[in-house]
């Protein structure tokens, strides 16, 4: 592996880890005895958002690192657009709850075109959907993150059944659905639970907002699963189980005329991380 | 129209002063001024209050019951659950409400400044904003932006034809042979759109190929990022060198951004000169921030914080900060009535 | 200025070289016309001249090519930008950005051509393709011949010497077409820039011009490249514009290459008498009738009180200009559209309130754009996804494969439809419309794009059903194709009908008259068959 694989490979790490601080990070906060209003603890989450958008820029820019031909350029524009589409639709086809159809052209583009592909197809998704709908700001960087992310393992997911299972062609296409919706279904609840969590620490206020030696961490986590119980899970649930859906019926089809498309047009070099 | 590098920064500036303040008075002048902007500099005069509000409402309400409910902490008990409730049982005060309360209009604050931002600026203008170092990215969202009134348009299309060799539309299985030729002609045109793009001489310039130390740099950068990250929150008594550690993380990775922009060979036909307006908004925001956040002496900094904790009592209010917080009306005052939207030079 | 010497191309997985051993010199300034079959190798000739071939498309290539002294082979579509100008056929899928000023200057952008210039270099082509008024406007609602033009200043912005086009008009109305050419000849005129143009419609361009290159299909060896002045390669070709058909028949020569020129021959001509209007033949029966259909959009009245009847077998042209509701006309028939006033009665039955899918068991809508249909793996398929969408796949009005068979795609049953020829998709589109053996066939402008060849050969599938009592009714620009195929034609204007006769009214009205009407006025002919049995050199 060259340098820059693994250099490439550390970035992507390294970011991932940032992303799972930025998660979890309210547990790691300890409770200073001090009087409460204390002025520091409001910079906590304004850092987050930045440290996000910053490893977000970062990702960026590893991945435009390589030349990006304007095939792919076009491409990316085109299922971009596509994927926005199907969000308009969607509005029109109410599902319930979070249900959001723009992430299982998200997968499948990652699957098939690669795992750099994948990442700047979720970011980019994410970004045109929140122009066109008026929905830039600070969750922004955290949905882009995290869509980037879905895309980017949903590459590396394809590599996995490729390369390592070595599948034959008949079970092949059956393999690689359940994949695919098992896939869907754990990312629709992860992504929910990464970014409808966003705003958990501005909500739920400063841990010291007692006068007592405040909450524990038990405490804490207690009230976080509460909060995420109550914000968060029904809605992720529907959006696992509408990627699920998706991906089920409209997946086998969708994913044949990519691969399809991949092989007669899409002559690019491809060297994946 | 101020640029919307201008409103960017007017749009940060009011999300650092709205959850870096605690105060519910200040957070209900901050959501009012966001209003007030909105309604005067955007194009589009919706009617009605604009819906940041009703969404604000909502998270106040929600953000109180939440924080009542669940944080049994306060001197005024309104009710009580019984206590074999997890998490619920115990007095619900009505300091937990007001806290809870306090937190929503924060929120709720954050919401409305970024909705101002939204409607005030066009989407194209938005799509300009991206760094050189990010113009292929900037190009992907403009394909985007173009093609996707087009691809309405074609589902349209695809629907009739569809309906025509006898396809009713009953469940959601009956969206495969609406959406694959979609994606299929999607394809097709992205191909001719690649054609086009090559045949005017799109990429002749990129050698894009970073250099391994560009790499290394970056991952450095990220390290460090990181590892100030982990100090300022593990190890409170090190938050200088933290911060230090953080800043200088981001500051290598947004100076590598700085340079790959440099070398990406690219001039812009549309550019926005700062012009006076810009000015004068950028000069509000920094009255703001100096006002609320650097230590002079006529601002009482504890008027910021308030807590309802132990008793309930009315939040202080400090002139000198309010007016502080008028500098973020600068847009709403600078504004020109009857504007073009694209103001060039 | 251009020199091909050899030139052999093979596409990546084709069994057989597109290009095959080309030979071929074009001089400066020269406006020159490329055409030939669908297929033939034009779009490939022409996308060799400024390197997308083979560097956008792969494959193996062999021979030499040199465009202004630079040999696109070697150096590539990116630096052979600056030299040659590429205009697309989709007006839609060549443009990036939303406004006309922006898109212009998109290319120059990524040059980093200092603002300064850019902005020079801009208003200097919206000048020279009268683009001016339409700067600030967004590129959608701009009609197909202005983003065309959009386009070509988009690839002028570079100063090229050379323009290519490759069917830029295909997609356009006569109107549109026109209004692009148009633009061509003055760039050609007066700035001296050398046009390469492919195209189907001969008509329009011929009078100016400079060279005719001819590419035989695959029938006929590529080494017998037509090259050299319009009359003399016209000459050689076999499937030519009715005015130089006529002049080949006659022997009139030099050979005329506009109506002008016809009618300096024509009126030396003899003629008959003028023959009495015959009355148009009405066939019995009624298998369509619309009676006082009214169509608004938007407050905008489309349709005023449309009178129309169909009878079995009969071939009915609508023609009229873009805007006049044709295409309402169609989608009302078939359900999509629903009416405010007025009755649809197909074979006795009234369509309103019905829902499309329910009709289009007794009726055939090819749309304007097929390819919207198409997304199964076959083409097979596509026929049965039709009779599983009726629920006829158990017992199909028509078996499949001999529909296939008789569209002449026995051969491809197999294939990716998408992966097809446009002519051939349009036939797969249209059996999977007839697959349900309708006894009505809608066809919205079928052949667009489409070579004199294929047009034929539409026009011979039309006749196969209308002798099995298949009323069609066909809407059109072409008015060549309306004098050859049309049993009635009928012209909209504004929403109403404002002639509902034999084709010989095409004859006497000046905007849509075939050539042939054009150069014998009054005598009624409009085929250069008419005319050659008028004239009595043929039998009838």
């Amino acid at each position: 592996m060259s340098a820059r694989r693994i250099i490439g490979g550390t970035i992507y790490v390294l970011s991932g880890a940032v992303g799972v601080l930025a998660f979890i990070y309210p547990f790691l906060v300890e409770i200073p005895r001090q009087s409460y209003g204390q002025a520091h603890s409001q910079d906590a989450p304004l850092v987050t958002v930045a440290l996000v958008g910053l490893s977000v820029v970062a990702l960026l820019v590893e991945l435009q690192g390589r030349e990006i031909s304007a095939r792919t350029v076009a491409l990316l524009g085109v299922l971009v657009a596509i994927a926005s589409v199907l969000r308009f639709v969607e509005n029109a086809v109410p599902g319930p709850g979070g249900f959001s159809p723009i992430f299982a052209p998200i997968i499948l583009a990652g699957y098939v075109f690669g795992s750099r592909f994948g990442f700047l197809m979720g970011a980019f998704t994410l970004l045109t959907s929140a122009l066109i709908t008026g929905g830039v700001g600070p969750w922004l960087p955290y949905q882009m993150f995290t869509a980037g992310w879905t895309g980017m393992t949903a590459g590396w997911l394809s590599h996995m059944v490729h390369r390592v299972l070595h599948p034959a062609p008949r079970v092949k296409e059956k393999l690689e659905f359940v994949i695919l919706c098992v896939f869907g279904f754990a990312w629709g609840l992860l992504y929910g639970a990464i970014v409808n969590l966003w705003f958990w620490p501005w909500a739920v206020g400063a841990p010291e907002q007692t006068w007592t030696p405040g909450l524990g961490l038990w405490e804490t986590l207690r009230r976080y699963g509460a909060f995420y119980l109550v914000t968060s899970l029904v809605w992720d649930t529907a959006r696992a189980a509408g990627n699920v859906t998706l991906l089920l019926l409209l997946g086998p089809a969708m994913l044949r005329a990519l691969s399809r498309f991949r092989q007669r047009f899409y002559f690019e070099v491809c060297t994946d991380a | 129209m101020p640029d919307a590098r201008t409103w960017l920064l007017w749009a940060l500036t009011v999300l650092v002063t709205a959850s870096r303040v605690r105060n519910p008075l200040y957070s209900i002048l901050t959501l009012l001024i966001a209003a007030v902007v909105e309604l005067v500099c955007a194009p589009h005069r919706s009617t009605g209050l604009p819906s940041s509000f009703r969404f604000g409402a909502i998270v106040i309400v929600l953000g109180a019951l939440f924080n009542g409910l669940t944080a049994h902490l306060g001197d005024t008990v309104l009710f009580s659950l019984p206590a074999q409730l997890p998490l619920l049982g115990g007095p619900v005060t009505l300091e937990a409400l007001v806290y809870g309360a306090t937190n929503g209009l924060v929120l709720a604050a954050i919401f409305s400044s970024f909705s101002t931002f939204n409607r005030v600026t066009p989407v194209r203008d938005l799509v300009r904003l991206a760094p050189r170092a990010f113009h292929e990215s900037g190009v992907v969202i403009s394909i985007a932006l173009t093609f996707i009134p087009q691809m309405m348009r074609q589902l349209d299309e695809i629907r009739d034809a569809q309906a025509v060799r006898g396809h009713r539309m009953r469940g959601l299985r009956d969206w495969l042979p609406v959406i694959l030729p979609l994606l299929m002609g999607g394809l097709e045109r992205a191909i001719g759109l690649a054609e086009a793009m090559v045949a005017r001489g799109y990429g002749a310039l990129s050698n894009r190929r970073h250099s391994l130390r560009l790499q290394m740099l970056l991952l450095v950068g990220l390290m460090v990022m990181l590892a100030g990250w982990l100090v300022f929150l593990l190890l409170p008594q090190w938050r200088l060198v933290a911060v230090s550690g953080m800043m200088a993380g981001g500051g290598v990775i947004a100076g590598l951004l700085w340079q790959t922009g440099r070398s990406v060979p690219h001039t812009s036909y549309r550019m926005h000169r700062w012009t006076l307006r810009d000015g004068f908004v950028a000069l509000g925001c920094g009255v703001t921030l100096a006002l609320l956040f650097a230590p002079l002496p006529c601002v009482d900094r504890k008027a910021l914080y308030y807590s309802p904790y132990p008793r309930l009592s009315p939040p202080p209010f400090n002139a000198v900060a309010g007016l502080g917080l008028l500098g973020l009306l600068v847009p709403a005052i600078v504004v020109k009535r009857g504007f073009s939207s694209d103001d060039r030079d | 200025m251009i020199e091909i010497e050899n030139l052999t191309y093979t596409y990546p997985g084709a069994h057989r070289p597109a290009l095959n051993d080309l030979n071929l010199c074009i001089g400066e300034g020269e406006f020159v016309l490329v055409t030939g079959p669908s297929g033939a190798g034009k779009s490939t000739l022409l996308r060799c001249l400024n390197g997308l071939v083979p560097h956008f498309t792969g494959g193996r290539i062999s021979g030499r090519i040199t465009v202004a002294g630079h040999n696109p082979i070697a150096e590539g579509p990116q630096v052979l930008s600056r030299i040659v100008g590429f205009v697309f056929q989709d007006p839609r899928s060549q443009f990036v950005l939303d406004r006309v000023e922006d898109e212009i200057a998109f290319g120059l952008e990524n040059a980093a051509v200092p603002p300064a210039e850019m902005r020079v270099r801009v208003e200097e082509v919206l000048h020279l393709l009268d683009l001016a008024p339409l700067r600030g406007r967004t590129l959608d609602t701009l009609s197909g011949g202005e983003q065309q033009r959009v386009a070509i200043a988009a690839a002028l912005v570079f100063r090229p010497r050379i323009l290519v086009l490759d069917e830029p008009t295909s997609q356009l109305d006569p109107q549109s077409a026109e209004d692009v050419l148009q633009a061509l000849v003055r760039l050609n005129q007066d700035l001296g820039l050398t046009i390469i143009l492919a195209e189907h419609r001969l008509e329009r361009v011929l009078p100016y011009a400079d060279r005719l290159v001819y590419i035989p299909g695959h029938a006929e060896s590529q080494r017998n490249v037509l090259a050299g002045s319009p009359r003399q390669v016209l000459q050689q070709m076999e499937l030519t514009p009715p005015v130089v058909a006529l002049g080949k028949a006659l022997g009139w020569a030099p050979l005329p290459l506009t109506i002008k020129e016809g009618r300096a021959f024509a009126a030396r001509l003899p003629l008959p008498p003028d023959t009495p209007r015959t009355a148009p033949l009405r066939r019995p029966g009624s298998r369509l009738h619309i009676r006082d259909l009214h169509f608004a959009y938007n407050g905008r009245e489309v349709l005023r009180g449309i009178d129309l009847q169909i009878a079995p077998g009969e071939l009915v042209v609508l023609m009229g200009r873009n805007g006049s509701g044709k295409t309402t006309l169609l989608k009302c028939v078939v359900g999509l559209l629903r009416p405010e006033h007025g009755e649809i009665v197909l074979d006795g039955r009234p369509v309103t309130g019905r829902h499309p899918a329910e009709i289009c068991r007794h009726v055939g809508y090819l749309p304007q754009e097929p390819d919207a249909m198409l997304f199964a793996d076959s083409v097979l398929d596509e026929l049965q996804v039709t009779l599983r969408n009726h629920g006829l796949q158990d017992a199909p009005p028509v078996p499949p494969a001999v529909l296939l068979a008789r569209l002449g795609l026995d051969e491809v049953a197999g294939s990716y439809p998408r992966d097809l020829s446009a002519g051939q998709r349009q036939r797969v589109a249209l059996g999977a419309v007839t697959v349900t053996r309708p006894g009505l066939l809608l066809l919205d402008e079928p052949t667009r794009g489409l070579d004199y060849q294929l047009k034929r050969q539409l026009l011979a599938l039309l006749r196969e059903w209308q002798a099995e009592e298949v009323s069609v009714l066909l809407v059109t620009h072409d008015v060549e194709l309306a004098a050859l195929a049309a049993d009635r034609v009928v012209i909209l204007s504004e929403g109403c009908v404002i002639a509902d006769d034999a084709p010989e009214v095409l004859a006497a009205s000046p905007l849509f008259a075939p050539q042939v009407a054009r150069l014998f006025p009054g005598t009624g002919w409009l085929t250069v068959n008419d005319a050659l049995i008028g004239l009595g050199v043929r039998k009838n």
